[in-house]
């Protein structure tokens, strides 16, 4: 199975042709505080993968960022900007507008925060097919809650590495009450590295962690395809085991949304849970459809030809192999 | 089929359906093709309540129906897709008439319970799926730019369709079925009002 997967890896490799650091998925950071009575502070965040940058390049309408910072520099596989602004009028960012430059050929978001003194203040995601917001102060707190419950929930829809390490699990389990468990623990386990990652307790390099996760969809494809042979291994006989260890690794790829924020400690506990919980959400959303249609094919009597029931096995293990390929290439510096 | 012969048609039918290249993570992208895809449908009534009313038919006239159905669907809805994406264009006059004419059919036979044969069932499907293949196509071309849109709509009819049917598969007493005619009899007096609101009011309305 493993040789087979690493040959249809380095096909599809082959196929694709491109690098796997072509595209930015990290998130961008714009935060804006009122510093004192007439003056403010603006710092700007942006993900970069070597001497690689993507294009992006925050606006504010009343031009404030369209001058020279006065400090920028990089650092942690980030570019760094910041503007010092002092303003005559009494509120000058309400009603103005950001826009990001460039985010519309991206996939990555940009997450504005604004705070002034008064402890008004706005907390937004600009995505790409929006990439202006007008600033409205009032209307600053229910937007927070929405946005990273929304990006919890969007992080995992969208990311297809944690989907399919979850629904392998799933080919691998046979019992509910072994289904709950593995769940449970790869719940558990992804909640308690998201944490820690998040609040900077624990650190891993992000083409490091992203060959891990590669990897461990790599592990349960064949133990998938074992499982469907009647066979059996310490992954089938306990899987929660296994959904436990790799939880620990896709904890930290969550983490990877919100921790390279740069958002103050108080800001990041709350939007932690909040983008947990959507985390949790988007998850139990996915296992309930794939559970539903589980069930309606045992219902219709679907003999699947033996072929094709193993081809979510098969697809599963040459994606992985494939991240696996790609990001270690990444690590070791080939590409 | 040998091992490697499946090996190279597993990649094979990944390599067509990549969009680019590998992303272990799309994380917040707006969501990607695939899922304006999932969205379209989701937000489609014109699309899903159809589906929803085929599957609960189908699964009244059992599970070979079903099976059968499960396939043909998405089929023609790829089909007449595919044909509207290579240039194949319906007017829009006609075209309006496709979802009122369908829930009329589609809600019309569940609510009578029609009795037809497995092949009728899939003649309907058949046309249904592919009358909404050339609409969607049609009317949404610049929402839809990618295969992988077509293919998250198309995998949403296919996951609908299956839960759906597998809802009225085991029903067992007389009154769930009267309540699955009911839905049907609702799609159908759904379909006369669109019939009249197009005869009124032409090609701007439903959905098409």
């Amino acid at each position: 199975m493993r040789r087979r997967a690493a040959a249809l890896a380095l096909l599809f490799g082959l196929l694709t042709g491109r690098s796997a650091v072509g595209h930015e998925v990290r998130p961008a950071y714009l935060e804006i505080d009122q510093t004192g009575p007439a003056t403010y502070s603006a710092i700007w965040k942006q993900p970069v993968m070597g001497d690689v940058a993507i294009h992006l390049v925050p606006h504010l309408s009343n031009g404030w960022l369209d001058r020279p910072p006065v400090d920028q520099y990089a650092t942690g596989g980030f570019l760094i900007r910041q503007w010092k602004q002092s303003a005559a009028q009494p509120a000058p960012l309400q009603g103005a507008t950001v826009s990001i430059d460039g985010l519309q050929d991206t996939i990555t978001d940009v997450f504005v925060r604004i705070r002034l003194k008064n402890g008004e203040g706005v907390d937004t995601i600009v995505r790409p097919e929006a990439p202006q917001f007008r600033i409205d102060l009032k209307a600053g707190a229910p937007t927070t809650i929405s946005a990273f419950l929304l990006l919890g929930v969007e992080h995992i829809l969208t990311g297809p590495d944690h989907l399919l390490f979850v629904l392998g699990l799933l080919l691998i389990v046979r019992s509910r009450w072994m289904l709950l468990k593995t769940i449970s623990a790869f719940t558990l386990a992804h909640s308690l590295t998201l944490a820690a990652a998040t609040l900077g307790h624990i650190q891993l390099s992000t083409p490091l962690l992203n060959a891990l996760i590669a990897l461990s969809i790599l592990f349960v494809a064949p133990e998938a395809v074992r499982a469907a042979r009647g066979g059996t291994s310490l992954t089938i006989r306990y899987p929660w085991i296994v959904a436990f260890a790799f939880g620990l690794l896709h904890g930290m790829g969550f983490a990877n949304g919100l921790s390279t924020l740069g958002l103050d400690k108080s800001a990041l506990v709350g939007a932690l849970a909040l983008f947990n919980i959507g985390v949790e959400i988007g998850q139990l959303a996915f296992l309930a459809v794939v559970l539903a249609l589980i069930r309606s094919f045992r219902l219709m009597q679907l003999q699947w030809p033996r072929p094709v029931a193993a081809m979510p096995a098969y697809a599963i293990g040459a994606l992985g192999a494939m991240w696996t390929f790609q990001y270690g290439a990444v690590v070791l510096g080939i590409i | 089929m040998g091992v490697r012969t499946r090996t190279i048609l597993v990649a094979l039918a990944l390599a067509a359906g990549q969009p680019g290249v590998a992303q272990a993570h799309l994380m917040a992208t707006g969501m990607g093709p695939i899922y304006d895809g999932v969205i379209h449908f989701g937000l489609s009534p014109e699309d899903y309540l159809p589906v929803i009313a085929l599957a609960f038919f189908a699964g009244l006239r059992g599970s070979p129906t079903v099976r059968r159905l499960l396939w043909v669907l998405p089929m023609t809805w790829l089909c007449g897709a595919i044909a509207a994406l290579a240039g194949l264009s319906v007017p829009a006059g006609p075209l309006s008439w496709t979802t009122p004419v369908m829930f009329l059919v589609i809600g019309g036979g569940l609510a009578a319970n029609l009795e037809i044969s497995e092949t009728a069932a899939a003649v309907v499907a058949a046309a249904f799926g592919g009358l909404r293949g050339v609409a969607d196509i049609s009317g949404v071309n610049a929402s839809l730019p990618h295969l992988a849109s077509l293919a998250g709509m198309v995998a949403s009819a296919v996951v609908v369709f299956a839960i759906a049917a597998s809802l009225a598969l085991p029903l067992k007493r007389p009154w769930m079925v009267i309540a699955m005619r009911v839905s049907g009899s609702w799609l159908a007096a759904s379909g006369l009002l669109l019939a009249g609101w197009v005869w009124r009011y032409g090609t701007q309305i439903a959905g098409s």
